[in-house]
């Protein structure tokens, strides 16, 4: 019984994590109608940016503190997401979905490249922003990593879902969202939409990054965390804020029990088909997810 | 389009695949050049050239799935494994390489359309997400399955591949060996175009809703078309586990699947051309970029060569940009604009 309790406990602290990585490529997909498959090669280029300003600044003999150290970060965010945008999202504005989703793939390629290019492909320690160690209650164990990176995901997920639904800015989003063609003659600027959509997914993207990461090692393979994700985004709708960290509450809880109870009878092979097989039943049964506008095209 | 003067007196004559003699000189030089090439050139260029082969062969299947019928496919380098896998599977058999290659296309095929049957549900993007799916199922699956049968993380042996009796083991047999698949592969795409499945293929691409009206079966046409795409690949996959005598996992990943699309988007999906231009180009680009590494390595700079193999991947993902940002209909585009123009000469317009 504690077992199961503390399986379940762990799988929700794992699943709110995919729940906060989620978050980011659905801010993308929620603002601009892009399809973003290289949302992993983000984080890690969030993540290396940050341990850039913090460990690598620190071997350079320059030490700052670590609110400046988050400071750039986000400034350095602001700026990649802004030059996506302009070189690469605002010329294909208007073009079908299919020329979209495959410069999303490019994009994949060439990030992978100029992060081992910068910061070349050895692993690294990435700086100890969260505490390590665990909150004991009662017999049950919760990483204070996690746990704190639970919180924030949660409180970020109320904050972006109040932005998109009840702001100016965050409902014109949306008609981004449904149509650029429509947007663009109702008045709304789908550039600023993309670069908008851009920035906050890098930010939240890196947010991701810090509580996967914090006080453990960062290497170019970190990426294929982003793969998860697109399960747990879909899951609960790809339009859906809210329903990104409740879908991967889900997940990391069926994968917790997968890991536990079948993977031993399974050659650990069930936890990692889980999130796919997910994926595939959420397409074939309900493709909208559980939160999502609903507008699939169906024959 | 054709040159001035070229006229038809039967259909038959019309529809053919090569129209005008000039067309069948360039082709047929083309084909000796290829099969006399492996006595000028030594063994790493044969090998280089095998590759390609192997590569426009997934290519052209990619094509049929992607360009002809608007089905986005990323997992068409599992595929390929999945094909590699079967032939290691049946030249343990001592299976005739004519009955093996077949076999192993089929199997592909099959195992393709338990991800093309979401087409009956959703289209476009998130069909896309199906295949994602059994990219990244394919190697957690095959490491997952005993041992025994798909060889786990240590990979399948290969059978070595016998011709009528005679072991086909250097380079230059490889080579002879893709290049007959290559051409038969060739044939194939090319007459896709000319064939009722091809053109009911196009119209599903271009509007799905005529399509239906006109009497195709869309749902039927989506998944045949992930069927012959897929065989092609099969037909890759043959080849790559007899060239190189070892299948695992590790040799069909995402980022290969990704860089067969990315050939066929520089290349231009809508055509067979684009497939070979598109397969030349890049591979020429990887190769270059290759050398010069290599180049760099020896000449004592260690970091500056390990930039270059990062810059391969920045070239590859800058190529797909450009292509789709200022030429979407690729290479295959450029080569037809520049064949008029030839053709034309003096004149500036038809």
């Amino acid at each position: 019984m504690i077992k199961l309790l503390q399986v379940l406990l762990d799988g929700v602290l794992v699943g709110l994590v995919y729940g906060l990585i989620a978050i980011s490529f659905v801010v993308i997909y929620r603002a601009s109608r892009i399809v973003n498959l290289a949302q992993g090669e983000v984080l890690v280029v969030g993540a290396l940016l940050f341990w850039t300003f913090t460990l690598g600044l620190q071997a350079a003999g320059l030490p700052v503190p670590l609110v400046v150290a988050l400071l750039l970060t986000g400034a350095a965010c602001v700026a990649f997401g802004l030059l996506l945008e302009r070189f690469v999202f605002r010329p294909l504005i208007g073009q079908p979905a299919f020329a979209i989703f495959m410069a999303s793939i490019a994009l994949l390629v060439m990030l992978r490249g100029f992060a081992q290019l910068i910061w070349t492909a050895e692993t690294r320690p990435f700086p100890q922003v969260l505490p390590s160690g665990a909150i004991e209650i009662g017999p049950l164990l919760m990483t204070s990593r996690l746990a704190i990176g639970a919180a924030f995901t949660v409180a970020l997920t109320i904050g972006l879902h109040l932005f998109f639904t009840r702001s100016r800015r965050g409902l014109r989003l949306a008609a981004v969202a449904e149509d650029h063609n429509t947007a663009l003659s109702l008045g709304v600027s789908v550039r600023s939409a993309i670069a908008i959509a851009w920035v906050l997914g890098t930010i939240v993207a890196t947010c991701g990054a810090i509580v996967l990461l914090s006080g453990r090692i960062i290497s170019l393979d970190v990426a294929t965390i982003g793969f998860k994700a697109l399960p747990v985004a879909l899951l609960g709708g790809l339009e859906s804020i809210r329903g990104a960290p409740l879908a991967g509450a889900l997940i990391g809880i069926g994968e917790a029990l997968a890991m536990a109870y079948l993977d031993p009878l399974t050659n650990g092979v069930a936890s990692n088909v889980l999130p796919f097989a997910v994926m595939i039943a959420v397409v074939l049964i309900r493709p909208q997810g559980l939160f999502g506008w609903k507008r699939i095209e169906r024959l | 389009m054709l040159p001035t003067g070229v006229l038809f007196e039967t259909y038959s004559a019309e529809a053919g695949l090569l129209k005008t003699a000039r067309a069948r000189v360039a082709v047929a030089a083309l084909v000796l050049a290829l099969l006399a090439a492996p006595l000028a050139t030594g063994a790493y260029l044969q090998g280089v050239a095998t590759h390609m082969f192997i590569t426009l062969i997934a290519v052209y299947g990619l094509h049929v799935t992607v360009g002809m019928a608007g089905q986005i496919n990323i997992a068409q380098s599992a595929f390929v494994g999945v094909g590699a896998f079967a032939t290691a599977r049946l030249s343990e058999f001592g299976l005739p390489f004519f009955i093996v290659v077949p076999v192993a296309a089929l199997v592909t095929g099959a195992v393709s359309v338990v991800f093309a049957l979401p087409a009956a549900r959703v289209k476009g993007f998130y069909l896309a997400l199906t295949t994602f799916a059994a990219q990244v199922l394919f190697p957690i699956i095959v490491l997952g399955l005993p041992t025994s049968w798909l060889g786990g993380l240590v990979g399948l042996a290969v059978e070595p591949l016998t011709v009528a009796g005679r072991p086909m083991n250097t380079p230059t047999h490889m080579y002879y060996f893709t290049l007959a698949l290559t051409l038969i592969a060739s044939y194939a795409a090319f007459n896709l175009h000319r064939s009722r499945f091809g053109r009911a293929l196009k119209a599903v691409r271009d509007n799905d809703v005529a399509a239906e009206v006109m009497g195709i079966d869309v749902l039927r046409h989506k998944i045949m078309a992930f069927f012959v795409g897929s065989m092609f690949a099969g037909v890759a996959g043959s080849c790559m586990a007899w060239v190189l005598q070892f299948v695992t996992v590790e040799s069909f990943t995402l980022f290969t699947s990704v860089w067969y699309l990315g050939m066929l988007i520089v290349g231009g999906a809508y055509s067979p051309i684009g497939a070979i231009l598109g397969v030349a180009f890049i591979t020429l680009v990887q190769e270059g970029l290759h050398e010069l590494g290599t180049a760099i390595l020896r000449s004592g700079a260690q970091e500056a060569g390990g930039a270059i193999f990062a810059a391969t991947n920045i070239a590859l993902g800058a190529c797909i940009l450009i292509a789709l940002i200022f030429e979407p209909r690729g290479l295959a585009h450029r080569w037809q604009v520049l064949k008029t123009g030839l053709q034309l000469w003096p004149f500036p317009h038809r």
